[in-house]
């Protein structure tokens, strides 16, 4: 038994060393790559892309589920991005509330006969309508799919550009985004297949007619930590993973991709439950299958605002809903593991996944048991426990300053001191009794997908209307 | 000599755990450390940029005039770094005249000169910033710096120079684009390249021609693209060599740039290019002779209503729609074809130029259709469709396609 233990807790140790030492890799990388980013964006002046008659065709499609009263904010916003060629797509997705009406009264909408061509799978669509204020608007009136990723299918049926954007109606996004999030792909047309942006978050900041006027930081405590993880998760995690042609996530907030090989993959996968992450493991299998020479990239600066959970019920859904999407994701894709064919996907991104992702909260609560039966044998040594403890709470504190310096030396969209003080804060934090919880969530997550409840649930918002009033 | 590995191993998880520890603590202090004395900096900073840049704009007029001597603040690097951006800001949105004295301000107070002398001497992305600076001054003068900066081996500051010379947008800058093309072929993207390379030919098209004759590959197809953008009325005669050239790529530029041309030589041309086997190829004729509004065009647009690419369908069907003096009688025809996609496509069009009830109007009166036509017609633009003994030529097709509602 003492052996067992003595075992455990030794393999406990290299595992956690070897996630510290894999996310202070992917630090020094993001430090770096963020840097070059910078300094490259010095020669693209974002009023040269504005202006070029080469700009490809863009079409956002923006799903909306009973969003009366924020939606003719949200699509003013979305037709007033900076972009030459631009057709926005807003899919009504059998909302019971006013959202058509609102649509309609907005932007003078009239029902049009179109063609429509059903490439990929969604529920009946009812009608198109096209707007007479602004004809690069066209909203698709759907019965509800049940899902987000039915709704963008539905959109995508209706798209004519070459490039589609996903997005959600109720975020915000910066005015410039999509010329930044365009670079990688008017510097490589051939290679990049889609590109990521980052998804910052809204809570707390001052909204005035859809358009952010001033970044805070949220005023609740779960909403801060929330800052810093996404920090961590974007401009640490995706960063470096995106710097080795390795993402597997681009977020479905606000992500672009070539239509043609969405349609060619089938368009979102309408039961997957994180189906951005399933969209992008498709799109990897595709090309790879296919032997293309391909890139999926990240940009960091392109602003997506969304609004996360501020109660530790909805944030607890959320969390539990993301560890099923990637069990979701992760298995019907096991055969990828390791397989040549499959590149570094197969040999770096999804073995990680499975092995500090997935797996991640099942190690620390057996690490957290054979720590207390081992202290129950009384073969613990405390000291050793004790210093392991302060070490993974000190690297971990690395690793959220960390984030939190990357902000600063690129992005810097928190200028007040007392929200930096509050920021770096919480990177203190987080760790206790936060980091229990979120595993507590993502095991009962696990549970949940593997009792076979594999519905996609949509989280309670509060919209931009509530942004606004603040 | 131990490795360090070896020297880990022998550590042990306790010892290695403390020092681990230390160094954990360590760089957490740095991290804060580093943060507060950075934002410490940028406030202090920032705040001194932005009173000199209030100081300097109110006597922006005497700065430019020359009244303040320009060594005053030209040996400074901080003041000549924002009266630079100042002017380079101003530059961009000034007007023809206010840019010519813009202009003269900067090649008087040796900003230009300076700027060339950094693309000339600095490397790295020092050298990059002054190749922006410079295509953002629009000076002539920078040309032949950025013309040596296309031949850097990076291909950030390469990408600089392509960008800056695009800016500057004239013949010589294209003059050089071209002559580097000639010598070392496409080592940069050629979305890039193109977007320079339209700014800088848009002035004179014609001096592409003998490129895209002589160039061969990727390059030949680039500049076909480019042709296609740029090219005007008076290069028809020039353009009908490249019709029938074995790469679809130029053939397209061809069919596009023949949409520029006088539409007597232009009709024939893409009219035998809408029954090519490329489909890009067709669409590019499809929407040029959609642009020259002519009814001759009707038959060919005809055949790109019923064409087997959705897209070339489409554009067809909105080509159609415009030619608004023949509503009734393209209808008719389109309802002729008995084919689904196409009437579809058309109605659609209809639908998206809100025209719908126009045509309605013109089947009530036109002369031009029999009463049963008539009556045909107007029962297929309510119903959306086609009768069942209509469609039986599309009646096959598995029923992807849908009309809405």
């Amino acid at each position: 038994m003492i052996r067992i233990l003595d075992i455990s807790n030794h393999a406990l140790f290299w595992y956690y060393l070897a996630s510290n030492v894999a996310y202070l890799i992917m630090l020094i990388i993001a430090l770096k790559t963020s840097a070059t980013h910078q300094r490259r964006l010095e020669s693209h002046r974002l009023n040269w892309i504005k202006d070029s008659p080469l700009a490809p065709p863009i079409a956002i499609i923006a799903p909306a589920h009973n969003e009366e009263s924020s939606i003719r904010v949200a699509v003013r916003n979305l037709l007033d991005l900076d972009y030459p060629e631009l057709e926005v797509i807003v899919v009504n997705d059998g909302s019971k509330d006013r959202t058509l009406e609102e649509l309609r009264e907005g932007f003078r909408l009239r029902q049009v006969r179109a063609v429509y061509v059903p490439e990929v799978k969604s529920a009946l669509v009812r009608g198109l309508y096209r707007s007479d204020v602004d004809t690069r608007l066209v909203v698709v009136d759907k019965e509800p799919g049940g899902s987000k990723a039915d709704a963008v299918n539905a959109g995508l049926n209706a798209v004519n550009s070459p490039y589609v954007c996903v997005v959600d109606a109720d975020s915000v996004l910066e005015r410039d985004a999509l010329l930044r999030i365009m670079i990688p792909i008017m510097a490589d047309p051939q290679r990049v297949v889609a590109v990521g942006g980052i998804i910052r978050v809204l809570n707390g900041s001052e909204i005035q007619c859809g358009t952010l006027r001033r970044v805070r930081l949220p005023p609740k405590s779960i909403e801060v930590i929330q800052v810093i993880e996404y920090l961590r998760a974007f401009l640490i995690g995706r960063e470096a993973w995106a710097q080795g042609n390795m993402l597997t996530i681009i977020s479905g907030a606000f992500g672009l991709f070539r239509t043609d090989l969405v349609r060619a993959v089938g368009g979102y996968r309408s039961r997957a439950i994180g189906e951005d992450f399933d969209l992008v493991a498709r799109l990897h299998r595709h090309l790879l299958e296919k032997g293309a020479d391909y890139q999926i990239r990240f940009v960091p600066d392109p602003m997506c605002w969304t609004e996360v959970p501020s109660d530790i019920k909805s944030l607890g859904r959320q969390r539990a809903r993301w560890q099923k999407g990637l069990l979701d994701v992760l298995w019907p894709n096991r055969d990828m593991l390791f397989r040549p064919r499959y590149g570094r996907i197969g040999s770096f991104a999804f073995p990680y996944l499975w092995l500090f992702e997935l797996f991640a909260p099942v190690v620390e609560i057996l690490g957290i048991a054979t720590i207390i039966v081992a202290a129950c044998l009384g073969v613990l040594s405390r000291e050793f426990a004790l210093q392991f403890l302060l070490f993974g709470y000190a690297f971990a504190t690395v690793i959220s300053i960390g984030s939190v310096l990357q902000e600063e030396i690129t992005y810097k969209r928190y200028n007040d001191w007392p929200d930096v003080v509050r920021l770096v804060s919480y990177c203190f934090l987080e760790h206790f009794p936060y980091r229990q919880l979120h595993m507590i969530w993502r095991l009962q997550g696990l549970w949940q997908y593997l009792r076979g409840d594999h519905v996609w649930r949509p989280l309670k918002r509060k919209g931009l209307e509530s942004a606004q009033a603040r | 000599m131990e490795s360090i590995f070896e020297k880990l191993w022998r550590l042990g998880p306790a010892a290695f755990v403390l020092k681990a520890i230390v160094a954990a603590i360590l760089a957490d202090a740095l991290l804060l450390v580093f943060i507060l004395l950075r934002r410490t900096y940028r406030k202090r900073f920032f705040a001194k940029r932005d009173r000199r840049v209030f100081e300097l704009r109110q006597k922006w007029d005497a700065l430019i005039s020359g009244d303040i001597p320009y060594e005053t603040w030209r040996k400074k690097s901080f003041d000549r770094r924002i009266v630079e951006t100042i002017a380079l800001d101003a530059f961009e949105a000034a007007g023809s005249e206010e840019s010519a004295r813009l202009l003269r301000f900067l090649r008087d107070s040796g900003l230009i000169e300076k700027r060339i002398f950094e693309a000339r001497q600095l490397t790295g992305w020092r050298r990059m910033r002054a190749l922006v600076a410079l295509g953002r001054t629009r000076a002539p003068e920078g040309i032949p710096a950025l013309a040596e900066a296309l031949r850097d081996r990076d291909l950030e500051v390469r990408l600089a120079a392509l960008r800056g010379l695009g800016r500057i947008a004239c013949p010589e800058a294209g003059q050089e684009i071209l002559t580097w093309l000639g010598e070392s072929a496409l080592s940069v993207p050629a979305l890039p390249l193109q977007s320079a390379l339209i700014q800088c030919c848009a002035e004179r098209p014609q001096m592409l021609t003998s490129y895209v004759q002589h160039a061969e590959g990727p390059v030949r197809e680039l500049l076909g693209r480019v042709l296609g953008e740029v090219a005007t009325p008076s290069m028809g005669l020039d353009l009908l060599q490249f019709m029938g050239d074995e790469r679809e790529e130029l053939r397209a530029a061809a069919a596009r740039a023949m949409s520029h041309a006088g539409s007597g030589l232009a009709f024939d041309v893409l009219n035998e290019l809408a029954r090519d086997p490329v489909w890009f190829v067709r669409l590019r004729a499809i929407v040029g002779l959609g642009g020259l509004c002519e009814p001759r065009a009707i038959p060919a647009l005809m055949g790109g209503l019923v064409d087997s690419n959705r897209l070339v369908r489409l554009r067809a069907a909105e080509a159609l729609v415009q030619l608004q003096a023949q509503m009734a009688q393209i209808f008719a025809q389109v309802v002729q074809t008995r084919d689904r996609y196409g009437l579809h496509a058309y109605l659609t069009a209809l639908e998206n130029a809100d025209l719908r009830e126009k045509l309605g109007r013109e089947l009530q009166t036109s002369t031009e259709i029999t009463e049963e036509q008539r009556g045909r017609l107007e029962k297929v633009l309510e119903l959306g469709g086609l009768w069942p003994e209509d469609s039986a030529k599309t009646g096959n097709l598995p029923d992807k396609v849908a009309l809405l509602p």
